[in-house]
């Protein structure tokens, strides 16, 4: 494994860790959120960690390339391809989350989720 | 005809996107969504069984390692898929049909989440490709979110947020759990993969191999809303509208069965994953059913009782055997229906009633005899009493632990059966069978003709089912000796 390979994939093993830790942890909402972020880019590092080749071309024939050559020096395309669709999901799903965090910060003026996202049942035997 | 495969998939994701476009037409959507619900149980029926490669890539042939790679997305459909899409179609139509005809002005976000969340189980069903699946499980997971925060119930958008984040987490986990795969095979194609496994290209004792299946699992029980994602699933079946709920519950079943389908092919030699899946789904049977005991707001109890009820698919594929498998997944048909004819019922009663708290509710029956005469069969079905559709499930089931040399989970089943039996009993008599309280108000409240077809609809597959078992378990038993 390349030394390169090897710095991505720790990045990536800290940034699910600290995601997590902030995701569990942490009371505000946005802070939560950032954890989550975290969590998601880190698998989305990972994942292009695995189609790192050290030394390798990017993974594009060019007209007059030798296709042995390519073939054994281009990066794998495959986890890029993956790690692209990825993102744009996580980039729907935070959209989704932040659009409800505005909602609920209207209702509750506090980003705390010990109050926004108190049991429900709880909230609604409260208000009886 | 397997140019129908991938419309499958594509009908309901255009419509959502039509819908969402052109929803200030009123009138214009609401024939436009009514025509597609009509096709989305008509495509699978008519179309063949095969493969469909997109871009028409097919197999390749390795000449070095004599090893069969697909370099594109393939979608499989057999008969297990065919049922269950039809089933998921026609659920998909009653609960759009019941939107329509309740509201004069309908929503168009509202039915593009319908359709979106469709083509989403249905192109996890079909998807021979592991990260093809977690893609649309994400894009489902949005439109489940939504559904919820469209709901006009009190703190359904506290819900959804609390979904939303759960599955935030579960995701990337799972995710993770592919990339693993990816790295030890090159290959996010599950017959690629199982290959691989099977053939001894991948150590299936390395620890890489054993942290992808449980990074992987993680993401199973979330979507599946398997413990400890239970109280959230069932809370998200709650703060829907009952339709909603009806349609958000299947999402649960099929995403369950796609992901363990895929799981059970890559793992299946792997002893402790039939442990894993056995275990947490005797957990789901017993909190599930022993919490559905404490509610008061029915809405709640149904969804807890489906949470039991998914234990028993889990059980069903966990122990591994062809019959086992094969009872699981009856079950898992017979779930989606029994359930959402549960939640329409149910619902019913919300529209005529205003009330969710049973210990406000009593004297049904004698305004509501056709809705509760239907519920009452419902419920009887999930408990599991003859000659309904879910007694021949958890018969086979129960006959199935047997078989493996597990009487323990035989007899716990019978007990999680009986104690569902009681919890809507209880239910019922509460409900419908004992005096109605003052201050209940339903004298002119009539529940809409359009749920009350829905429900009869379910009720027919409920009773035939029942009557007919092996029109769908020899199918299913067929597909489950092509994947063993």
């Amino acid at each position: 494994m390349a030394q390169t390979q090897l710095a991505i994939l720790l990045t990536s093993v800290a940034l699910v860790v600290i995601g997590l830790y902030a995701a569990i942890f942490v009371d505000n909402i946005i802070k939560k959120i950032i954890g989550i972020s975290f969590i998601e880019e880190g698998a989305n590092l990972f994942i292009v960690a695995i189609g790192y080749k050290a030394g390798g071309v990017v993974p594009i024939l060019m007209p007059g390339m030798d296709t042995s050559w390519f073939a054994s020096n281009a990066a794998y395309p495959l986890p890029f391809g993956l790690v692209l669709t990825s993102i744009v999901i996580g980039a729907s799903t935070l959209a989704v989350m932040l659009a409800l965090v505005m909602v609920l910060y209207r209702r509750y003026g506090t980003l705390s989720t010990k109050v926004m996202l108190a049991d429900t049942s709880k909230q609604e035997e409260y208000n009886e | 005809m397997n140019e129908l495969i991938p419309l499958m998939v594509i009908v309901p994701l255009i419509a959502a996107l039509l819908i969402s476009a052109f929803s200030k037409f009123n009138k214009v959507t609401k024939i436009f969504a009514f025509v597609v619900a009509i096709c989305l149980p008509l495509i699978p029926l008519l179309s063949n069984y095969g493969l469909h490669y997109f871009g028409g890539y097919e197999p390749i042939l390795d000449n070095v390692t004599s090893f069969v790679y697909h370099p594109a997305i393939t979608y499989s459909f057999t008969f297990l898929q065919q049922i269950f899409i039809a089933m998921i179609g026609l659920l998909t139509f009653l609960v759009i049909f019941v939107y329509l005809t309740k509201y004069k002005e309908v929503s168009g976000p509202y039915l593009f989440l319908l359709f979106l969340g469709t083509a989403a189980v249905t192109a996890m069903l079909l998807t021979d490709d592991i990260f093809h699946m977690f893609v649309f499980f994400e894009i489902l997971a949005l439109a489940q979110v939504g559904i919820v925060a469209a709901s006009s119930i009190d703190y359904s958008y506290e819900m959804a947020l609390k979904y939303m984040i759960l599955g935030s987490i579960g995701s990337p986990i799972m995710l993770l759990g592919i990339g693993f795969l990816l790295a030890l095979t090159g290959s996010v194609n599950v017959t690629d993969i199982a290959t691989a496994v099977h053939n001894g290209l991948v150590d299936a004792t390395s620890p890489v191999f054993l942290t992808s299946l449980g990074l992987i699992f993680f993401g199973w029980l979330y979507a599946s809303g398997l413990p400890p994602f239970h109280t959230i699933k069932s809370g998200i079946y709650s703060k829907a509208e009952p339709h909603g709920a009806a349609l958000l519950q299947s999402f649960t079943v099929i995403s369950m069965i796609s992901i363990v389908l895929i799981m059970h092919r890559i793992y299946s030699t792997l002893p402790i994953f039939e442990v894993l899946i056995v275990f947490f789904s005797i957990l789901a049977m017993i909190l599930g059913v022993s919490m559905a005991l404490t509610q008061t707001d029915f809405r709640r109890m149904i969804g807890f009782l489906a949470v039991g009820e998914l234990g028993f698919i889990g059980l069903g594929i966990g122990l591994g055997t062809n019959y086992a498998i094969t009872a699981g997944l009856f079950q898992a048909l017979n779930e989606i229906i029994i359930t959402a004819l549960l939640f329409i019922g149910f619902g019913a009663i919300v529209n005529a009633t205003n009330e969710v708290d049973t210990r406000k509710l009593g004297g049904l029956l004698a305004y509501h005899p056709k809705v509760s005469l239907m519920l009452l069969i419902a419920g009887l079905a999930m408990a599991g009493v003859p000659p309904l559709s879910g007694f021949q499930s958890k018969l086979m089931l129960v006959q199935a632990s047997l078989n493996c040399g597990f009487p323990e989970i035989s007899i716990l089943a019978i007990m999680v059966s009986i104690a569902t039996f009681v919890v809507f009993v209880k239910t019922f008599y509460v409900m419908f069978l004992r005096p109605k309280p003052k201050e209940l108000e339903v004298e002119g409240k009539e529940v809409p003709r359009a749920m009350i077809f829905a429900m009869g609809i379910l009720l027919i597959l409920v009773i035939g089912l029942g009557l007919f078992p092996d029109v769908v378990v020899n199918g299913i038993s067929s597909f489950v000796g092509g994947i063993l």
